[in-house]
């Protein structure tokens, strides 16, 4: 039933993916698309809900097996739940993007490859649908925009990833190598496998999934790519990636060691941190928006590792939850961070702008566009009622409940990881308030948000949709939260309700806090009492013009300045004089990127160098050549005789 | 329900009406101390029922999150009152007792009160909003760390579970809870805007955090907002008294201790606002930071087993 239900999505979608390149509408191909993954995600959440399991089983060998099992039906529910609504937006939105039937096509097999890496069963087509995952999207955007500096940043994008994805060739084959994938046991391997599998692990699923220090491919992909491709690669894509890390670490390494737990926790939180930190000083919008994907990513990881600390240490109902905690996080942000893109899509059309200073007044001139922002602000800042404050709220929980049952380097860490992810939560805050108020608040700040509106209907549709998923989900959090528990097969928490009611907690009742907040709320404004006529804002007396108007670097100067001891900020002071008179004076600042100069530059100098030197070796003459194949041969030869004996 | 557990309740529910009185007793001391008469500790109630009679002036050009501000934040700090319990044997009011769902009220309250001031683009409201937001990033760091001294002796975030922990004389040999004692009351000064990190009597826009966003409203608007602020200091003061200042695990004896602690606390706070000044402003964050290094040196003690 499952497995029908999968093959006959995915044979929709495959057939939407072909029919942008045939004469049908393009409309039509796209809505068949989003069928077809509509139907692959029902099959996921009967799998994951109904706790089944479909098709092939992991298998050694080469013989290419796909099946659904409750995680993958998990991981097929985030790709259905945020595809669905972006191929809805798509609708609208492609057909004004350059070549649009080819980006429809390839945008088709993206989400084939996305679905093949979840439910891939053996080593090899797991390997080539995530080479593929990697690969279609860098294709779609190129297409898309063929321009030089779209294409430097499709360079960096593969550069990065394939240096970091050698790490996921190693840990696969790898286990492939050992029987893993055939069931043979990982920890009767011996400690060194395990330590090689768990690092090539890290660095090649961390480097997808934007983990620091080999996140700069987000930041600049992002802004440059296809609006619904950018929620699609920041949404679902960066977690598939988790699902490799999780997969490995999870279903074959457990129980895994404590080491590699508070090395995951190291670098969640050093991607958490420095990711919301990169945001916080980002003037272009979708640009901010990569940045929190690094926050967000790095915030599920540090709940990865808070699990895999607390199993090892035997404390196996938190362990269990920390799990739960970091896929819920997934869901949630998969949500949140497509509502957030397909926005940003939308307001960039409006208004033509993509400096979040250029923006204002939009929530007025964009009612839906600009409410479904709203919500995702909120959510991903952290604010209470909304899905993004549930997982947090758990995640925190984790980590302090690591903190309390493991052994003094792991507790030392989750409380330095404890710290990070409270500044970061409220950073976050800060952010997306500052964000929010930019964009949607206030006067429009340039002729693009003054003359803005809002977009078509399916654009609309696909944003509200998702927004409401932001409320349902932080209204009904414990829903998701049960069928989470079963995947690391612990006892249901008796009581839990919608809500979130967990042993040694007081438990997040979404539903009681939302009932108390918004009646309250609402008798509040219903005796709100008798109102004047609307007056101008106070300015000590000042006309309120434009150029007072607050700007994105005023708002978080208090913040920058009290940490530019660690995060200096560069500021540049021009002024021209002419005949003793000064004509002009000009002030710039910027915040700037150290694993820009610092980790990235000298790499590439590096690599250009090597490059260089590997040129002298093609000289193009056919005797070099020749000599080359004859050194070679007797060098194997030599190997081989060496071998032999 | 037992009589214990209304009593707890009954207290809680106190605080809905009562909290006006604390800004109001803090006021009353300081002048006292500072050789004036003062106004009565009764003040903050005429004051709100003079906003009451008076109207509404909304700035032209704002939209629904002005409107809304003013209730939500209230809203949020009535769930957060209903959710932090007075005494262990706390009823539940269907908003649950964990500690960190009040951080997160309380910064639904922040968050909005600082989107209100994007909203009227009021100068002086975006310049406290982002101080008050950027204070908020090292007081929602140094709270993690100062619960955490809190949880780790009873291993949950359940606020009657950890008043219980708090009680009795055994807590106080661990230099952990010495630690988070002195994190909470810089969370205190932080939470309730008082001196040296914010001066709630300023009427100097250019100094104010938290009264910023607040110059652009009027009538039941501002009345919902400062019932808001004086509940702030029930809640964070109801906090410190339960879970960082002796008191016994009776339910009616304890009850009278936290209550006792929390005039008390409006004591210290008004020894501190007559004795210091209020700080420069970017140094704020590093007072809180270093509280927080404090704090950690706690949770370090406690991981490694310390004991007086």
């Amino acid at each position: 039933m499952i497995g029908l239900l999968a093959v006959l999505g995915v044979i929709v979608l495959a057939g939407g993916a072909l029919l942008p390149l045939a004469r049908v509408p393009l409309a039509v191909a796209i809505w068949v698309q989003g069928v077809g993954v509509g139907i692959v995600g029902i099959a996921g959440a009967i799998a994951f809900f109904g706790d089944r399991v479909a098709g092939s089983g992991f298998r050694a060998g080469v013989h290419p097996g796909f099946g659904i099992d409750p995680t993958s039906g998990f991981f097929l529910i985030v790709i259905a739940v945020t595809a669905v609504p972006v191929l809805v937006y798509s609708v609208g939105y492609i057909p004004g993007v350059g070549s649009a039937r080819i980006v429809a096509s390839l945008g088709g097999a993206f989400l084939l490859a996305l679905i093949g890496v979840v439910c891939a069963r053996d080593a090899l087509s797991f390997l080539a649908c995530w080479e593929l995952m990697t690969i279609l999207p860098a294709a779609c955007i190129l297409i898309a925009r063929p321009e030089l500096e779209v294409r430097r940043a499709i360079v960096e994008y593969l550069a990065i990833t394939h240096l970091g994805g050698t790490g996921v060739w190693i840990a696969v084959l790898v286990l492939a190598e050992r029987g893993v994938w055939g069931g043979a046991s990982l920890s009767a391997q011996g400690s060194g496998v395990v330590a090689l599998v768990g690092i090539a692990a890290l660095v090649g699923f961390g480097s997808k999934a934007g983990l620091v220090p080999l996140h700069m491919w987000l930041p600049r992909t992002h802004p440059v790519a296809p609006s619904p491709l950018s929620a699609l690669m920041s949404g679902v894509m960066v977690k598939v990636a988790l699902y490799g890390l999780i997969r490995i670490v999870f279903t074959w390494m457990d129980p895994a060691p404590t080491w590699l737990g508070i090395a995951v926790m190291v670098v969640g939180a050093v991607s958490a941190f420095g990711g919301i930190l990169g945001a916080l000083v980002q003037r272009e919008l979708k640009r901010l928006l990569a940045y929190s994907t690094i926050e967000n990513v790095g915030i599920v990881a540090m709940a990865l590792g808070a699990s895999i600390v607390l199993g090892a240490a035997g404390a196996h109902t938190w362990a269990a939850i920390a799990f739960a905690a970091a896929l819920l996080h997934v869901l949630n942000h998969a949500v949140i961070k497509a509502v957030l893109f397909l926005s940003a899509g939308s307001i960039e059309r409006a208004t033509g702008e993509h400096r979040v200073d250029r923006l204002g007044g939009l929530l007025g001139r964009m009612p839906w566009t600009g409410a479904a922002f709203g919500v995702g602000i909120l959510a991903i800042a952290g604010i209470p009622l909304l899905n993004g404050f549930a997982s947090e709220w758990l995640i925190l929980e984790s980590v302090i409940h690591a903190v309390g049952s493991s052994g003094h380097a792991a507790a030392a860490v989750s409380a330095l990881a404890l710290a990070v992810l409270a500044a970061t939560i409220g950073l976050a805050l800060l952010c997306f308030v500052k964000l929010g108020g930019l964009a949607l608040l206030g006067r429009p700040r340039s002729d693009g948000a003054r003359n803005a509106a809002d977009v078509g209907r399916t654009m609309r549709a696909g944003v509200v949709a998702l927004a409401g998923g932001c409320l349902v989900l932080g209204t009904f959090p414990g829903l998701v939260l049960a069928p989470l528990l079963r995947l690391r097969s612990a006892p249901m928490p008796s009581g839990m309700g919608v809500g979130l009611w967990l042993p040694g907690t007081g438990g997040l009742p979404t539903l009681g806090l939302l009932i108390v907040i918004g009646l309250a709320t609402t008798v509040l404004l219903g005796v709100r009492g008798r109102r004047s006529e609307p007056a101008p804002v106070w300015n000590c007396g000042q006309a309120d013009e434009p150029a007072l108007a607050w700007t994105s670097a005023g708002f978080s100067s208090s913040l920058l300045l009290s940490v530019r001891g660690v995060l200096p900020t560069e500021r540049v002071l021009t002024r021209d004089a002419g005949g003793g008179v000064l004509t002009d004076v000009r002030y710039a600042q910027h915040v700037p990127n150290h694993f820009e100069a610092q980790l990235y530059q000298p790499l590439q100098r590096m690599a250009l160098r090597l490059a260089h030197l590997a040129r002298r070796l093609q000289s193009g003459s056919l005797q070099a050549y020749v000599a080359y194949f004859v050194a070679v041969l007797i060098v194997l030869l030599i190997f081989a005789r060496l071998v032999g004996s | 329900m037992t009589a214990a557990e209304l009593a707890t309740g009954a207290v809680m529910l106190v605080g809905l009406v009562a909290a006006p009185l604390l800004p109001g007793m803090i006021q009353r001391q300081k002048a006292y101390l500072q050789g004036r008469v003062g106004a009565s500790i009764w003040q903050p109630y005429r004051d709100l029922r003079r906003l009451w009679h008076k109207r509404v002036v909304q700035p032209s050009g704002t939209t629904v999150i002005y409107l809304v501000a003013p209730a939500a934040s209230a809203a949020a700090l009535l769930a957060a009152i209903l959710i932090v319990p007075a005494a262990a044997n706390a009823p539940q009011f269907g908003v649950g007792h964990d500690a960190l769902v009040v951080v997160g009220v309380l910064a639904l309250a922040r968050g909005l009160l600082a989107l209100s001031a994007w909203d009227t683009t009021s100068s002086f409201g975006l310049m406290s909003a982002g101080r008050d937001l950027a204070f908020a990033v090292a007081g929602e760091l140094l709270l993690a760390l100062v619960l955490l001294t809190a949880v780790l002796p009873v291993g949950s975030t359940d606020l009657g579970a950890m008043w219980l922990g708090a009680s009795g004389s055994g807590i106080w040999s661990h230099p952990a809870h010495w630690c988070g004692l002195v994190g909470m009351v810089l969370i205190l000064l932080v939470e309730t805007g008082r001196q040296p990190i914010d001066n709630p009597d300023t009427h100097l826009e250019l100094t104010m955090v938290h009264e910023g966003p607040l110059l652009e409203y009027a009538g039941r608007d501002l009345a919902y907002l400062q019932w808001s602020a004086a509940a702030r200091h029930w809640v964070v003061m109801l906090l410190a008294a339960g879970l960082f200042l002796p008191h016994p695990s009776g339910t009616v004896a304890g009850l009278a201790a936290v209550l006792g602690w929390v005039v008390a606390l409006t004591v210290l706070l008004a020894l501190i606002e007559t004795m210091t000044a209020k700080m420069r402003l970017l140094r704020v964050p590093h007072l809180i930071g270093a509280t927080g290094l404090l704090a950690l040196g706690g949770v370090a003690s406690w991981i490694l087993g310390a004991a007086l």
